[in-house]
């Protein structure tokens, strides 16, 4: 009965059970994410069969709707399956393990959940900017030339006459797209140069330490700046410029790796004739995971903030794209009298790297093992 | 030793893209409706006509003998670092005071009311002060002090331009807005380093101990704890030669400070390798020489560890 329930709609089959809580934390993001469809439908409406989101816009918007449909899926889903779990484990022991703890202490962390939140409602801006964007973000409207806040424009017009909050919208994509890959590919390179070293020792080691010492002898915006400036700044080259040159995870893993091989359960392993590929993802990767976690959430953050510095001076990315960087950069021209186009693209990135920031720390304090 | 290598390294590093940067810096030097012979004698000139190698080699060499001259600012590399050179100096230097003016208390009064709502503020302050990118902090102030209240000049480094312009009212007025604004990310930093620092100590049996013996609390954090605290938080300040240069090259281009980090965005642009190169080693070398003496502060501050 409750399944048929939660099969129309997840929460009642919650409901039927007496499980208030769970039910109306389901509710709510079933009601959340019907909003967002609700806008979507709103302006697929109005918008797209009247043709006036332009060709270009269009694929977005299908894009942005299956991603939606895909979340609603999902949460009817989850929802089904712990109805069945809740039905189940009643009587079973909470489970002890390393991450089920950390899991409970952060849920009781108000920084960590914050964070994620913050990092959430980006994400979804990003993901479905154009249902929360009123306007196309690129089309110069010289008629609304950096006009003030006001209720059509909440955050004004730039001196293109484009609306600030659609802009910023937008610009959440590219910040936190190329962020993200680019922090992906730090992530993998860093870690296998870093298993690599710590593995091999020897010449291998030497190499691509001189080559880490080499990268962290000048600053990183730096290196940034002189690549760009070489390759060109389309996002591609953007995206390998920041992977290449963001490569802490080598360091982290390289120590994690030495600290491991001469332990006694390594000796063991291999005595028992346990192959490398063994030996680094049951040994050495569950020991470095936490530091990780914790560098791959602060350097999204960092990486952030180096594109908006590049886009700042020029070399990130290209107008029209909306960026926040960019934005601020042709706020510089006008900031003595149109002091919004300065404010707000800078709060947007300030909020977003905050919360990979204040996500970071917080992980960084619940996985501390020697907390158990 | 190591150090040779890194700048070595690097230095191949920095040629090999610029080489492959596209743009002849012969064609932008020319200018516009140069005739190709012009361009080639110019190439010559530049020795951009030799081999690979020999280019390294000229540019290098000319580096440290002087000789190589920018291409496109007529004087040689080093007379152009060096005329920016205070200026950045004034600005790095203004802005460390300033953080770890702030921070350094901050951290400490943070760490010893632990878990206070004093805490709280001073960790979620730094944390916004990490997450804040230099230019816009600079940009607000230069909105806020300059355009609203008008109470200090909005950009450049005032009319004295010289080593000592700091000396004088109106080169310190200039210099506050770009000096506040880059230190926001140092004072973050330095004040969660001091809050970790100070918490590691006081955890530590021998503050146990003063304690037990009766020591006065004061006592106990400034004269047992501060001091052990102080030494991880002041060698690390050499290590943040990096950030403050980073720093220093969006907040020069925002505030339009005449230093080395404007320099380094007008060389890219204008496609001078030999600025470019030289400016790039010359930070290498700085940054190098700050860990090596780091490494021997370490020695100096905490006596338990020794070099041979």
């Amino acid at each position: 009965m409750e399944y048929l329930l939660s099969i129309l709609l997840p929460s009642l089959g919650h409901m039927y059970r007496r499980l208030w809580t769970r039910a109306f934390c389901i509710l709510g993001v079933v009601l959340a994410h019907g909003g967002i469809l609700w806008l979507a439908i709103q302006k697929g409406r109005f918008a797209l069969l009247a043709e006036k989101i332009p060709k270009r816009y269009a694929g977005g918007y299908w894009f942005s709707t299956l991603m939606l449909l895909g979340i609603f899926f999902l949460i009817w889903v989850f929802a089904l399956v712990d109805l069945w779990r809740q039905g189940r484990r009643r009587e079973e022991i909470r489970g002890q393990s390393y991450w089920s703890l950390v899991w409970r202490r952060f849920k009781r962390d108000p920084k960590g959940i914050s964070g994620a939140l913050i990092i959430l409602f980006m994400l979804y801006l990003a993901l479905f900017a154009p249902f929360f964007s009123r306007g196309d973000p690129i089309k110069m409207d010289l008629r609304n030339y950096l006009k003030p806040p006001s209720w059509e424009h909440p955050m004004g017009t730039d001196n293109f006459g484009r609306d600030i909050l659609d802009r910023a919208i937008y610009g959440s994509r590219t910040a936190l797209g190329i962020g993200a890959v680019a922090t992906i590919i730090n992530m993998l390179l860093g870690g296998f140069l870093g298993l690599v070293s710590g593995f091999y020792r020897g010449a291998a080691d030497a190499i691509i330490m001189r080559f880490l010492e080499i990268i962290n002898s000048i600053p990183f915006l730096l290196f940034a700046i002189l690549a760009v400036s070489i390759f060109g700044s389309s996002i591609p080259i953007l995206i390998i410029i920041l992977g290449i040159f963001g490569l802490q995870p080598a360091r982290i893993i390289r120590s994690e790796v030495l600290s491991v091989r001469e332990e006694d359960y390594i000796l063991a392993a291999k005595a028992i004739g346990a192959g490398q590929l063994r030996l680094i993802f049951r040994h050495v990767l569950p020991n470095a995971i936490a530091s990780l976690l914790v560098t791959t959430t602060m350097s999204i953050g960092v990486n952030i903030i180096v594109i908006a510095g590049l886009s700042f001076l020029g070399l990130g990315i290209k107008p029209p794209t909306p960026d926040w960087g960019a934005m601020l950069r042709d706020a510089q021209e006008f900031f003595r009298t149109a002091w919004w186009m300065a404010i707000f693209p800078g709060i947007f990135i300030a909020v977003t790297v905050f919360g990979f920031n204040i996500l970071g720390d917080s992980l960084r304090d619940v996985m501390d093992p020697r907390l158990k | 030793m190591q150090m040779l290598i890194v700048l070595f390294g690097l230095s191949i590093l920095v040629f090999t893209m610029l080489k492959l940067m596209p743009g002849d810096p012969a064609v932008i030097m020319a200018g516009l409706g140069a005739t190709p012979e012009t361009i080639q004698s110019i190439r010559e000139k530049l020795g951009l006509d030799r081999p690979i190698p020999e280019q390294y080699w000229r540019l290098i060499s000319g580096l440290f003998n002087g000789q190589i001259k920018a291409i496109t600012y007529h004087t040689s590399v080093w007379a152009i670092i060096f005329e920016r050179l205070p200026a950045t100096v004034e600005l790095g230097v203004f802005a460390l005071i300033i953080a770890l003016l702030i921070s350094i208390p901050a951290g400490l009064l943070s760490a010893v009311y632990k878990d206070t709502l004093l805490d709280y503020g001073v960790t979620t302050m730094a944390l916004i002060g990490i997450s804040v990118p230099v230019f816009w902090t600079a940009l607000i102030l230069m909105l806020v002090l300059g355009v609203v209240l008008r109470v200090l000049p909005v950009s450049g480094r005032g009319a004295t331009i010289g080593p000592w312009s700091f000396l004088t009212l109106d080169g310190l007025r200039h210099l506050v807005i770009p000096s506040v604004a880059l230190s926001s990310v140092l004072m973050a930093m330095n004040a969660r380093l001091t809050r970790a620092s100070m918490l590691e100590v006081l955890r530590q049996e021998y503050i146990k101990t003063a304690r037990a013996k009766g020591v006065r609390e004061g006592v106990v954090i400034i004269k047992h704890a501060f001091r052990n605290a102080l030494a991880p938080v002041l060698t690390n300040v050499g290590l943040q030669i990096s950030t403050i240069f980073a720093g220093a090259v969006l907040t020069e281009t925002t505030t339009a400070w005449p230093g080395m980090g404007r320099l380094m965005v007008e060389a890219i642009n204008r496609r001078d390798e030999a600025v470019v190169l030289g400016l790039t080693l010359f930070l290498a070398a700085v940054a190098q020489v700050s860990y090596l003496v780091v490494d021997l502060m370490y020695a100096w501050v905490d006596p338990r560890i020794a070099y041979d």
